[in-house]
């Protein structure tokens, strides 16, 4: 059944859908009244305005380390909470190890409400709640990146081949059984890279959280940015960044070891 | 009793690794309590305040703050999607100089990867800072904060979905005499679209959430409200704004799950 | 003079093995060679060094006149087609676009960049799919067909270069007994037609035999024969193989097709 001329070309809908974009884009750039020759002075201005930042003044240099320690320290705490609350209900939003439908429902939306509010909006909620300082700060972390985690776990377990919970469910094994000795193992080497990523991400929020009062570095960069002292805050920002970098690194340097 | 059991080693005995990696977080964690407050007496004193603050939210909703918040809520989803189109538009080349497959020079490939990872290290909420204080208040500093961060991770997604495309569509395109960057634009990038439609939805998601809190720093978004009825306990508002925050993202995530599966019939992966 | 003339071809790899040794193979235009020989004897390096996709790294390879050199791999490469075992198309582009791919190296960057082609083009595209009969998948997505249709698509793309020379790497390796007769009379047609030289690498001798003017083998590296299909007796079949006169039966030709 060979045919001897060309079929006509089917409609090809991209353009559509691109210029569809564009006058959407064209929309909200209108809607929020950004014009792009903001954007550009915005950037010349940017040159004139880092230049004031000069030397960083490391003077503070102790209280800002002492910050910045506070600040990882509360980016470990947040983030084992979130490991412990997410191991904890993981198994019951896996499809294969959930004792029944509705507990599944259950768990999923429990995880998704829990990934929905931003953590530096729970902060805020949170610092409220129960006062100034890193406590609420850790929290907040600790319930929106659990949602992340439990997420993460719960695909985890499913992507498990179902031959091996088959293998433990023969033998009689129960709900704790199948996890430990099932979904554990074979779900090791994915989950500690989940909970670096999760770590990694902690460690550039954490840096913020003072913003609400939260605890950490953040609020003395805002403060410093308030009162126009450029040189502090260039050295606040260089502290935050150095440490980052290396968390990214050390995390990588770990995953690679585990490959 | 107790020593009739074993663990299913040689010797009978855990791990090494399996006792280091649950001892010594431990100990950090009680080294550290004292840094973020964690203690009984906070704890204890935390919940009564916690519960009297939910109490509080149990108000009717202040039905003239509606227009208000919703317009902010669509300043916080226009400043969104322009950012993370902004951010397409500038990622897609420099995530092709950062594909060590398609980069013209090892060296260029070198600076573009870094470059990539120093705009990403920061947060958001730092540039925003900084450009507040550069331009004053308002969505620009906060679009702009936001695009350049979304640059830093979608060209690094991008760079990363370039390396694993499969090299024989490659070899096949240059077995015709065409050039790299025709091969780049006729392989590599359209074997990357499924990858690269999977940060996207990612990156949304970020996105979003991020928006609705550039305006703790004046930069745009629901997020300003958020802290002055926080500032002035206008509980009303608070409950108002949470929820519609929390729709707002749970609609997105409803939403890129159907894509993913739907237009896309489960070859996604990212994350 | 021979169209393509190789002279002491050696190829090294980077890690030292010598896949070829001293090649010297004069070809005549308008010929249908097929190349036998045992896995890992040499045949794709030799075909991938007549286009340079891994150069010789000694000697010299003469095509048309031209020699390869550092400079005119690209121009040598517009008109020399390539048909590859696993076929080596952009999956997510459809058939038409993945023919078209054969005119780029005729055109500008700046038209390549908005995938835009000039009308004779999409001509000569056209005819490329009428050849191979494919012209009712023009706008069907590349990895939507079967394996057989696939590597149809392939030579329309060698065929879109307009080429004097196609050389065809294992064409039918992946391929089932139908298809691969058809792809090898395909290719037939196409050199007696158009007066294309083809080269292929094969593994079933009866094939050769039956398609080919002109047969060489290669063995770890070196020419072992070289000559018609009528001189190709079983015991130099056997002498190409290494392995002894009895041996050679339906049976072991059988299973070297498919190594
Ligand atoms: N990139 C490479 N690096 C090192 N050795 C290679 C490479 N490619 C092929 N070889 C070796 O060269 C020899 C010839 O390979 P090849 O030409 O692919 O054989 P054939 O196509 O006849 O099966 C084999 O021994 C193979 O292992
Ligand atoms: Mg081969």
């Amino acid at each position: 059944m060979s045919i001897k001329t060309l079929p006509s070309r089917p409609h090809n809908l991209f353009p559509l859908w691109l210029s569809l974009a564009l006058a959407l884009l064209w929309l909200i750039i209108w809607d929020l009244d950004v014009a792009f020759q903001d954007l550009v002075y915005g950037i010349a201005d940017m040159g004139e305005y880092l230049s004031r930042y000069g030397a960083p003044n490391l003077s503070n240099m102790s209280s800002y380390l002492h910050l910045m320690i506070q600040t990882l320290v509360t980016a470990f705490w947040g983030t084992t909470l979130a490991f412990i609350m997410a191991a904890t209900i993981a198994p019951y939003a896996a499809r294969q190890l959930t004792p029944n439908p509705f507990i599944y429902r259950i768990a999923r939306e429990l995880l998704n409400f829990m990934r929905a509010m931003p953590d530096l909006l729970l902060a805020l909620i949170f610092v409220s709640s129960m006062g100034l300082g890193p406590l609420p700060g850790v929290l907040a972390l600790a319930v929106h990146t659990a949602g992340f985690l439990g997420k993460f776990f719960a695909e985890n377990m499913e992507r498990v081949p179902a031959g091996k919970y088959e293998a433990l469910s023969a033998v009689g094994a129960g709900f704790t059984q199948k996890i430990v000795f099932a979904a554990w193992p074979s779900m090791l080497r994915e989950s500690v890279g989940n909970v670096l990523y999760i770590f990694d991400r902690n460690v550039r929020m954490a840096a913020v959280l003072g913003l609400v009062g939260a605890g950490g570095i953040g609020l003395e960069l805002h403060d410093a940015l308030r009162l126009f002292k450029y040189n502090q805050a260039s050295a606040l920002i260089i502290i935050i960044l150095l440490t980052i970098i290396v968390i990214d690194n050390l995390s990588s340097w770990i995953r690679k070891v585990l490959n | 009793m107790m020593l009739s059991w074993y663990w299913p080693t040689p010797n009978g005995k855990p791990p090494l690794i399996a006792v280091l990696s649950v001892l010594v977080p431990l100990a950090v964690l009680l080294l550290t309590a004292s840094t973020v407050d964690m203690s009984y007496n906070k704890i204890f004193y935390a919940i009564p305040r916690m519960l009297d603050f939910t109490k509080n939210l149990w108000v009717m909703p202040d039905w003239h703050y509606v227009p208000q918040l919703a317009k902010k809520m669509l300043e916080t989803v226009e400043m969104t999607l322009l950012a993370t189109a902004l951010a397409i538009l500038l990622s897609m080349p420099l995530g092709v100089l950062a594909a060590k497959n398609a980069s013209p020079h090892p060296i260029i490939f070198r600076i573009t990867r870094d470059l990539l990872s120093f705009i990403r290290a920061l947060p958001e909420l730092v540039w925003a800072l900084v450009f507040v204080s550069a331009l004053g208040l308002g969505p620009l500093p906060g679009i702009m904060a936001l695009s350049l961060v979304t640059v830093g991770f979608m060209g690094k997604f991008i760079a990363e979905s370039i390396e694993v495309v499969d090299a024989k569509a490659i070899e096949g395109l240059e077995s015709t005499g065409c050039t790299k960057f025709q091969s780049i634009l006729y392989a590599m990038l359209p074997q990357a679209v499924p990858d690269f439609i999977g940060s996207l939805l990612y990156i949304l998601d970020h996105n979003l959430r991020a928006a609705s809190i550039l305006g703790l720093v004046g930069a745009g978004g629901i997020g300003y409200d958020m802290v002055m009825s926080m500032r002035l306990f206008n509980y009303e508002r608070i409950g108002m704004i949470a929820l519609s925050i929390y729709a707002l993202v749970t609609l997105l995530d409803r939403l890129s799950d159907v894509f993913r599966q739907k237009a896309l019939g489960g070859i996604l992966n990212v994350h | 003079m021979a169209y393509i003339s190789l002279t002491a071809v050696h190829k090294t790899y980077p890690n030292g093995y010598c896949a070829l040794k001293n090649i010297n193979l004069d070809i005549q235009a308008g010929q249908f060679i097929a190349v036998l020989g045992p896995s890992g004897a040499g045949k794709s390096t030799l075909l991938r060094a007549m286009n340079a996709l891994d150069p010789a790294t000694q000697g010299e390879i003469t095509i048309d006149g031209v020699t390869l050199n550092k400079k005119n791999y690209r121009k040598i490469r517009a008109h020399v087609g390539m048909v590859f075992q696993q076929f080596n198309l952009v999956d997510r582009l459809n058939v038409m676009t993945n023919v078209l791919v054969g005119r780029l190296a005729e055109h500008s960057w700046l038209s390549s960049l908005f995938y835009l082609f000039p009308k004779t083009d999409y001509q000569i595209a056209e005819a490329a799919l009428r050849e191979v009969d494919l012209l009712d998948k023009a706008w069907s997505r590349a990895d939507k067909l079967s394996g057989g249709q696939q590597q149809r698509v392939g030579i329309a793309r060698a065929l879109a270069q307009q080429p004097k020379l196609i050389l065809a790497d294992e064409p039918i390796a992946s391929l089932d007994p139908k298809s691969s007769e058809e792809v090898l009379k395909l290719l037939r047609k196409i050199c007696s037609e158009k007066g294309i030289t083809v080269i292929v690498n094969l593994h079933q001798v009866e094939y050769a035999k039956q398609f080919a003017d002109r047969i060489i083998a290669l063995n770890a590296g070196s020419l072992v024969f070289d000559g018609s299909p009528e001189q190709l007796t079983k015991a130099k079949q056997a002498e190409i193989y290494g392995t002894t006169y009895e041996e050679t039966s339906h049976d072991a030709e059988l299973v070297l097709a498919y190594t």
